[in-house]
């Protein structure tokens, strides 16, 4: 296992007010890490700190080339769905459309939507456009993949499909970071969890055993949140 | 305070009390046209003088009435007249046939003659009409001059060039952007006095009068001035008018003689039909339909690409150029395009002598690129942040997001606002007839002076608008339903 991220005592300030206040946070390859907390806890926030798209005031990040899966997808909504995989391989790496297209059709087909090749982005589903553009992030290969909230735009039975995607990426040599409120998916899925609160890690290790039995106040009051909202639906 | 309120009532009935006792002569005439005809008076701007003040006075005091000005552009005064604006107009306007025909016209009251005006150092190649061949020659639209040289663009090549006053024909004579005018003698000695380097040759090139004229049922009014201009000729009241204008000569003694005697007064030539006008002037419709055509759409790719550039600038440039973007945005949104062209075109004659059609092309094209590039800003700032966050991390440069991603997709927001404003320009093209150039608005104008009515031109004109505007709107909406963005 090599380490693709490894981030220490990254502080960002908005204002006054501290985002992160001295995260760590690390990924082997072949981990999925679940970045969990409430909302404001500032794991979005690290997840585009570690991507490049957000300055940090204090602390060092030392990442692989990163691809990011944004939450509502920014797909390019004037391209089809194999032109925005295709497009930074042939632009940026400077690969020839004929194989950026076929590896792109392969990816598609790896995550199910090989059918929906030529839709355009506002064609397809929420869980198509979001495996779209996972297809998208991978067509450049990064050693680690960044995904906000995956499961949020997806319902249960895909839920499962897509973490089986996510752990089979791992397995081929990734490390995957993802940020999820969904506890029970982290528990079915995750290799490792980290939870947030107030920009600062208060708890992380196993997911089995840090969602069954929390000891910091933050992640029970999460679970219990968590818990609530399943009730209501 | 009841003291005050009878106070008001007493000033307000003061006010009105004039205006009961002596009836007034509402009279038309363009001030523009200046001296020695109608101007404001340079010691007081509120009061007018000249030759054409002078005679409306003493029309008005023959009659007992109290004389009062109401300025209408020379070019619309004959339509002014038909609606019954004022009551006689009198501003240099000439005896034409049409005129006659549409309206009640007097006697004639002076007598001009068309004299062909050039740059000194020209006076002897250029001799006459002929002789400017292939050359451009200027003068007042909506004239018996401009007549004289559309038939001289037949018979001798010459180039027409038509104006909306008769103070930049001389100028741009100057300047050598045309190589000849031909106007009456009387607006040709004035040109003299206030630009040195002209010369005019004596010979008349055709003889004209002007005359006061009334709307056509209000023939009664006109047979009065009639009389009174008579009784003037003969009194030597309108000698002395003319004398202290310095236009007196000796061509008005003869005029005088032959309005003694009336029955010589019919030999007015027959005027041709409606139908025979209509016929000859559809053709210079089309052209000027093209030219409005051409205009509008070299205007357009101008202001496209610039507003392309200024939009870039403001969205990615730094803050001194988003600044000085801004600065040139508001300046050209907040400014009349009239005055811009103007600016261009008769401004900018000292540094730059651009030529007409370039002038209103670039006058329009960057007048046009302000709004342009705020539709092209307001739609690159439409493209989702979250898209162009992907676009960096995926690895693509600032230049390779804007051209990939954002641009195409703004084109696609900016399209619709973009054929509105093409709309707009091609009828907003209208305003460059200012500089010289006869486009569509301006052919017409001329069509319906020439025949003495507004209708037929007027639809003829519409017609050809909307056959340019309408296919656009149909090929925008067709493209906006093609290209329809989801909502974001």
């Amino acid at each position: 296992m090599s380490r693709a991220l490894d981030a220490k005592g990254v502080r960002l300030k908005r204002g006054s007010r501290g985002i992160l206040r001295g995260v760590d946070l690390h990924a082997e390859t072949g981990e999925l890490v679940a970045l969990m907390g409430l909302s404001g806890s500032g794991k979005t926030t690290m997840l585009r700190v570690i991507a490049g798209l957000e300055p940090r005031d204090a602390g060092e990040v030392s990442a692989a080339k990163v691809g990011m899966v944004f939450q509502f997808h920014y797909l390019f909504e004037h391209l089809c769905a194999i032109d925005n995989v295709t497009l930074a391989p042939t632009q940026v790496l400077g690969v020839s459309m004929i194989d950026a297209r076929r590896r792109a059709l392969q990816l598609l087909d790896q995550l199910g939507v090989g059918h929906r090749a030529q839709a355009l982005p506002r064609e397809l589903s929420g869980g198509e456009a979001q495996r779209v553009a996972i297809a998208r992030a991978l067509a450049v290969d990064p050693p680690l993949l960044l995904l906000d909230e995956p499961t949020a735009s997806l319902d249960p039975a895909r839920r499962n499909d897509l973490g089986e995607a996510l752990l089979q990426l791992a397995k081929s040599g990734r490390a995957l970071v993802m940020t999820s409120h969904d506890d029970d998916f982290v528990r079915d899925f995750a290799t490792r969890v980290v939870v947030l609160a107030n920009g600062e890690v208060v708890e992380q290790g196993d997911p089995q055993r840090i969602l069954s039995s929390p000891q910091h106040p933050a992640t029970k009051e999460l679970l219990q949140l968590e818990r609530a909202r399943r009730g209501v639906q | 305070m009841r003291t005050r309120l009878y106070l008001l009532v007493l000033l307000a009935l003061a006010a009105a009390a004039p205006l009961g006792a002596q009836q007034i002569l509402r009279w038309g005439g363009d001030a523009e046209g200046g001296a020695p005809f109608v101007e404001a008076d340079p010691r007081d701007p509120s009061k007018l003088v000249g030759f054409d003040v002078e005679i409306a006075e003493l029309i008005a005091g023959k009659l007992g009435r109290t004389p009062q000005f109401l300025q209408v552009q020379f070019t619309s005064l004959d339509q002014s007249a038909k609606r019954g604006d004022f009551e006689i107009g009198l501003s240099g306007i000439e005896d034409i046939p049409a005129r006659r025909q549409s309206l009640a016209a007097s006697i004639p009251y002076y007598e001009f003659r068309e004299v062909l005006t050039v740059r000194d150092g020209d006076r002897g190649r250029y001799r006459s009409l002929a002789d400017l061949k292939g050359k451009r020659v200027a003068t007042l639209g909506g004239t018996m001059a401009y007549d004289l040289l559309l038939d001289a663009e037949r018979t001798h090549g010459i180039t027409a060039v038509s104006y909306d006053d008769d103070v930049h024909p001389y100028s741009d004579l100057v300047l050598g952007r045309v190589d000849g005018v031909v106007l009456d003698n009387v607006l040709a000695d004035r040109a003299m006095r206030r630009n040195t380097g002209l010369f005019t040759h004596p010979d008349a090139l055709a003889v004209g009068h002007y005359i006061v004229i009334t709307a056509p049922e209000n023939t009664a009014l006109r047979d009065q001035v009639d009389r009174i201009l008579r009784d003037a000729m003969k009194d030597g009241t309108l000698e002395t008018i003319f004398r202290k204008w310095n236009v007196w000569n000796d061509d008005q003694l003869r005029l005088y003689e032959r309005a003694a005697n009336p029955q010589e007064q019919t030999a007015s030539t027959a005027a041709p039909s409606t139908g025979e006008l209509v016929a000859r002037y559809v053709p210079s419709l089309f052209r000027a339909a093209l030219i409005t055509l051409v205009l509008s759409f070299a205007a357009m790719a101008l202001a496209v690409a610039l507003g392309v550039l200024i939009a870039t600038g403001r969205v990615y440039g730094d803050r001194f150029s988003r600044l000085l973007l801004t600065i040139y945005v508001e300046v050209m949104r907040g400014t009349p395009v009239l005055l811009q062209l103007f600016v261009i075109y008769y401004g900018l004659a000292s540094v730059i002598r651009l030529p007409a059609f370039i002038a209103a092309l670039l006058g329009l094209g960057l007048n046009y690129a302000a709004y342009e590039s705020e539709i092209y800003r307001s739609a690159l700032e439409a493209v989702p942040r979250g898209q162009l966050d992907a676009a960096r991390i995926l690895g693509f440069t600032r230049m390779q997001t804007l051209r990939l991603v954002r641009a195409p997709q703004a084109f696609r927001l900016a399209l619709a606002p973009m054929t509105n404003d093409f709309v707009a320009l091609l009828k907003d093209s209208s305003l460059v007839s200012m500089l010289t150039v006869v486009e569509l608005t301006k052919q017409t104008q001329i069509f319906a002076t020439n025949i003495g009515s507004w209708v037929i031109p007027g639809l003829l004109c519409a017609l050809l608008y909307l056959a340019m505007s309408l296919p656009l709107g149909y090929l925008a909406r067709r493209l906006e339903e093609r290209w329809r963005m989801p909502t974001i």
